[in-house]
């Protein structure tokens, strides 16, 4: 009940507009027609975030009394483990998000052109997409075996020793970057192949006529007007960091030592673990904070970017 | 609202039709390799066409920690599984949490066991099983299935480094000098997972072998990482890896474990008597299985899983939950799933089956692992069991890996354990009389 009636600030406009033409029948049909979906909205995802809230600020131990304050925050940046997972994040963010982008960009350029062989390849490349990330992991579990796996065995004819890919803390994150790239490139490659198709082609025309050879009209022509599709892909490569930690969960378990484990790891961790909600909840609403701050300052200084350009 | 409406004519549906049946959800762990899970579902369309007055749906739960998990989650939500089997060394959590019930009323009200104190009927199970199935001298607990680990080794590989297969090392230094002999090129002397949860089982068990006791076996608020004995064990350990050079370095999981061994590509491996049928059914030359290796006394600590019923249920699911248990821990049920698995049989009644002195006789391996059951100890249980135990091996990760000392990585493990403990401990030891 409480959800039908906060509905109405929410779509405010929409029903005033029809409403002046057609009075109250109307506008109960739209309040209607978007409850199912407002309820949904507020009970899991609105109410959820209110309760970490809560949960963040709200401090209690085994058997004590539950009382308010930042008492979590305190802990949460005195714990060594969250710092390192941090840290881990950050490297995780770097080693994805770049080879990954840069990938995508270079496949979508070099297969822009629709030939029967670039669309085989277009597939071939996109493939990783389909595959369930839980799914991907659990193989390359196999794919990592040392010795055994597939990937030290063809290794091996090419002299290279086996390698104890995800129970070495100097490999396992690499190895987790690894299989993050293969499996992020292609969805990547998607949109940078819908934005070359929505660059006009007289502008490339114009330049070529004007003599620009082909590096001039990708750095001075395709580049820019990419801008807003490299903005989108961010965004959500950012968010992908963030929030995929099922092959954390298969691989490695945030080990050895600690070498994998990341923000979401350490969040499942002390939520589920150590059941600590409120440093789970802590940690939770300093990583949304951050990536919320991280993805409003990229969208802005891209569409900035953008807008000079263009 | 016809979505709504729906829902509760459903609902009315599924609970009208249950109404002859108390319905029961039991989840149960798969924690091992193999095919455990078909059989758990053979056992349990065994049991509801053997009770009509109750319906048992066997819910897979994942791994002892992923049970774990799920059991809290329903609990939290109102909905908990009518019984568990949940890792043994949970059991003391769920107790000191109030998560699951003391069993000593429905023992002494059931059928079968109608005026036992808890005492009493633990006596039905092996002496090192019941450490982790009590509490404060509550019965938490009934022993479903549980392992020892268990040192096994490749025949072959003793032949050909010239060590005799009927003699298997027995103490660390004949463990060791073994393990030198063993060592070729492609082929390792050692190995045994280093994951989570594997690890600091085992690690446990070379701890107590080296006189140690690893934990507080009465109270859930101590470890002794820091204690000699346990930075003993790390110690060889690190020196297997790099001093000896007979372990490869590293963590492995327990499929490159196994892999590992059944390619010859390791003469011996550290793992669960739970293993014992998936290595037989795998292996294809002959091996043998020994007693862990002791430094001052034969142990190991034991390990597989319990049956609980958790808090939440009404007295009738409490009830059936109750002749559920009973079924899944009497001798022929306990006997023929030890069988298919490996784990032994925590019913001493068990071993008295004809099928089960048959089975013992055809697998000598099988016997090996029931005699080391007399050197046994407790599993590793505390308040905030999973991050305690993750504390200590995470500092064994890094001795693995050459990354730290064992002195180091056992001081630093230590302090987060104490730290994990610390809100135990405060409302328990250190709270002192006003």
């Amino acid at each position: 009940m409480s959800a039908a009636s906060t509905t109405p600030h929410s779509v405010s406009l929409a029903p005033s507009v029809i409403a002046a033409r057609r009075r109250i029948p109307v506008a109960w049909a739209a309040y209607g027609l978007l409850a199912p979906s407002a309820v949904f909205l507020l009970a899991f995802t609105y109410w959820p975030v209110v309760q970490v809230l809560f949960g963040s600020l709200t401090v209690k131990g085994f058997r004590g009394e539950a009382h308010w304050g930042f008492g979590n925050f305190a802990r949460l940046f005195a714990d060594p483990h969250f710092a390192h997972a941090v840290r881990n994040n950050l490297v995780y963010a770097a080693g994805t998000i770049v080879p990954s982008l840069v990938l995508a960009l270079g496949f979508a350029v070099g297969l822009s052109e629709t030939t029967r062989l670039s669309s085989a390849l277009r597939a071939a490349i996109a493939m990783p997409m389909l595959i369930p990330l839980v799914a991907a992991a659990s193989l390359f579990v196999f794919i990592f075996l040392p010795n055994a796996g597939l990937l030290d065995h063809y290794l091996a004819y090419v002299g290279l020793a086996e390698t104890n890919w995800l129970g070495d803390p100097s490999m396992a994150l690499g190895s987790i970057v690894a299989i993050t790239v293969w499996k992020n490139t292609g969805y990547y490659m998607l949109f940078f192949l819908a934005g070359l198709a929505g660059i006009p082609g007289d502008l490339l025309d114009a330049a070529k006529i004007d003599g620009a050879n082909a590096i001039q009209r990708f750095v001075r022509i395709t580049l820019p007007l990419l801008g807003p599709t490299f903005s989108f892909v961010l965004i959500i490569a950012l968010l992908n960091v963030l929030t995929q930690v099922d092959h954390v969960i298969v691989m490695t378990q945030g080990g050895p030592s600690d070498a994998t484990s990341m923000l979401l790891f350490y969040i499942y961790q002390q939520a589920h673990q150590n059941y600590d909600v409120g440093l789970a909840s802590a940690a939770t609403v300093v990583s949304v904070g951050f990536l919320f701050a991280l993805s409003v300052v990229s969208l802005r200084s891209l569409e900035r970017g953008i807008h000079h350009e263009v | 609202m016809r979505l709504l409406h729906a829902a509760t004519l459903a609902m009315t549906l599924i609970t009208g039709s249950a109404q002859a049946a108390t319905e029961l959800d039991l989840f149960f762990p798969v924690p091992v390799q193999g095919k455990l899970a078909n059989e758990m579902q053979r056992l349990i369309e065994q049991f509801d066409a053997t009770h009509p007055d109750i319906h048992v749906t066997a819910v897979y739960t994942g791994s002892y920690d992923d049970t774990n998990l799920k059991t809290r989650a329903a609990i939290q939500a109102g909905r908990p599984p009518g019984a568990v089997i949940m890792s043994a060394n949970f059991v003391r959590e769920y107790a000191i949490n109030g998560d699951a019930i003391p069993l000593d009323s429905i023992i002494a009200n059931g059928a079968e066991t109608k005026g036992q104190t808890p005492a009493q009927f633990m006596d039905r199970f092996w002496p090192a099983l019941r450490i982790n199935a009590m509490e404060q001298g509550h019965v938490y607990g009934v022993p479903f299935h549980n392992s020892t680990p268990l040192m096994y080794y490749s025949v072959d590989a003793f032949k050909d480094a010239g060590l005799d297969p009927e003699h298997p090392p027995a103490t660390w230094q004949e463990w060791v000098d073994a393990l030198r002999k063993l060592n070729r090129p492609g082929r390792w002397g050692v190995m045994f997972p280093g994951t989570y949860d594997y690890l600091g089982w085992i690690v446990s068990g070379l701890a107590m072998a080296n006189g140690g006791e690893y934990y507080n076996p009465g109270y859930g608020g101590e470890v002794y990482y820091t204690a000699p004995s346990t930075v003993g064990a790390v110690t060889l350990i690190d020196k297997m890896i790099h001093t000896w050079k007979v372990m490869p370095e590293g963590v492995s999981d327990a499929n490159a474990v196994t892999t590992a061994f059944f390619q010859g590509r390791t003469a011996t491996m550290l793992l669960s008597t739970g293993s014992l049928s998936f290595v037989r059914d795998n292996m294809k030359t002959p091996y043998k299985v020994a007693f862990l290796p002791r430094q001052l006394v034969n142990a190991a600590p034991i390990g597989g899983a319990s049956l609980i019923i958790p808090r939440g249920n009404s007295p009738e699911r409490q009830a059936a939950a109750w002749t559920l248990v009973n079924w899944l821990t009497s001798p022929e049920i306990a006997g023929g799933w030890s069988r298919f698995t490996g784990y032994f049989a925590p019913r001493i009644a068990a071993y008295d089956m004809p099928e089960m002195k048959t089975y013992l006789a055809e697998h000598p391996d099988a016997k090996v692992a029931l005699d080391q059951l007399a050197y046994a100890r407790g599993w590793f249980a505390t308040y905030n069991v999973v991050g305690v135990r993750k504390a200590m091996e995470d500092g064994v990760q890094a001795v693995l890996s050459g990354k730290a000392t064992p002195e180091a990585a056992m001081a630093q493990a230590q302090k987060e354990a104490e730290a994990l403990l610390r809100p135990y401990v405060e409302q328990t030891a250190l709270k002192l009389p006003n």
